[in-house]
């Protein structure tokens, strides 16, 4: 499996050509809820007065996400921001702090983060939860899988009920318990 | 009396150099959005 990261930590990383340029730096993170992969990220300028681009990036011209800078091979690789999320999706899909619901209906908390895996695959393994007592008494931030069959928008993140089998407590160990999830939902 | 105004025009240019600094660091502040192209993942999608 490839490295797991935070959606969120991947606003804010310099996006640079490979020839060196830093051209732009990414926004928002956006993700096909189906289909479970990000599809692309909208862009921000750089430098202090600098704001959002009216461009955006396809995930599929994305060279490497690296841990410090996100590699494309040319900066004519942007296209319009449309392209990547329309003005309404923005508005409506805004997924950090939305409800967490599983299939049978229990509210287990809040969507804090989207786990991503990087490589070239851009797959969307989990995300991470502000538990509410119905999943953690002590209300802590966990992980859990991503499910076969997911709903997702800025109104509500449903999840197999299952999944909540899976939590773990760091992205180190959510690696683990996801393919261990995958492993089960096949199994049925 | 003229540093008064020397102040004043000091603290409207700090004034507005913060709000400029807050607008921008506000629309530059990225999230995740959801957006529903795709077909149903399976497993994962692998």
């Amino acid at each position: 499996m490839n490295t797991l990261v935070l959606a969120s930590e991947l606003s804010g990383r310099v996006v640079v050509t490979l020839g060196g340029e830093a051209v732009a730096q990414i926004k928002d993170v956006v993700f096909d809820g189906p289909a479970g992969r990000i599809t692309g990220f909208t862009l921000s300028g750089r430098g202090l007065l600098a704001g959002p681009l009216k461009q955006s990036l396809r995930f599929s011209h994305v060279h490497a996400i690296g841990p410090s800078a996100v590699m494309i091979v040319s900066q004519s690789l942007f296209e319009d921001r449309d392209a990547v999320v329309g003005r309404g999706e923005a508005g409506r899909g805004r997924v950090l702090g939305a409800p967490v619901l599983t299939e049978e209906g229990t509210d287990i908390g809040t969507v804090a983060d989207v786990v991503v895996e990087t490589g070239s695959s851009g797959r969307v393994v989990g995300f991470e939860i502000a538990a509410n007592d119905n999943l953690d008494p002590e209300h802590r931030k966990v992980f859990v899988p991503r499910g076969q069959s997911l709903a997702v928008s800025g109104e509500a993140l449903v999840i197999p009920a299952q999944a909540q089998r899976f939590v773990a407590d760091d992205l180190p160990s959510f690696a683990a318990q996801a393919e261990a999830f995958l492993t089960h939902m096949r199994q049925r | 009396m003229w540093w008064i105004w020397l102040v004043a025009l000091v603290a409207a240019v700090a004034l507005l150099a913060g709000a400029v600094v807050l607008v921008q660091a506000r629309r530059r502040s990225g999230t995740v959005i959801a957006v529903n192209r795709g077909r149903a993942g399976r497993g994962g999608g692998r």
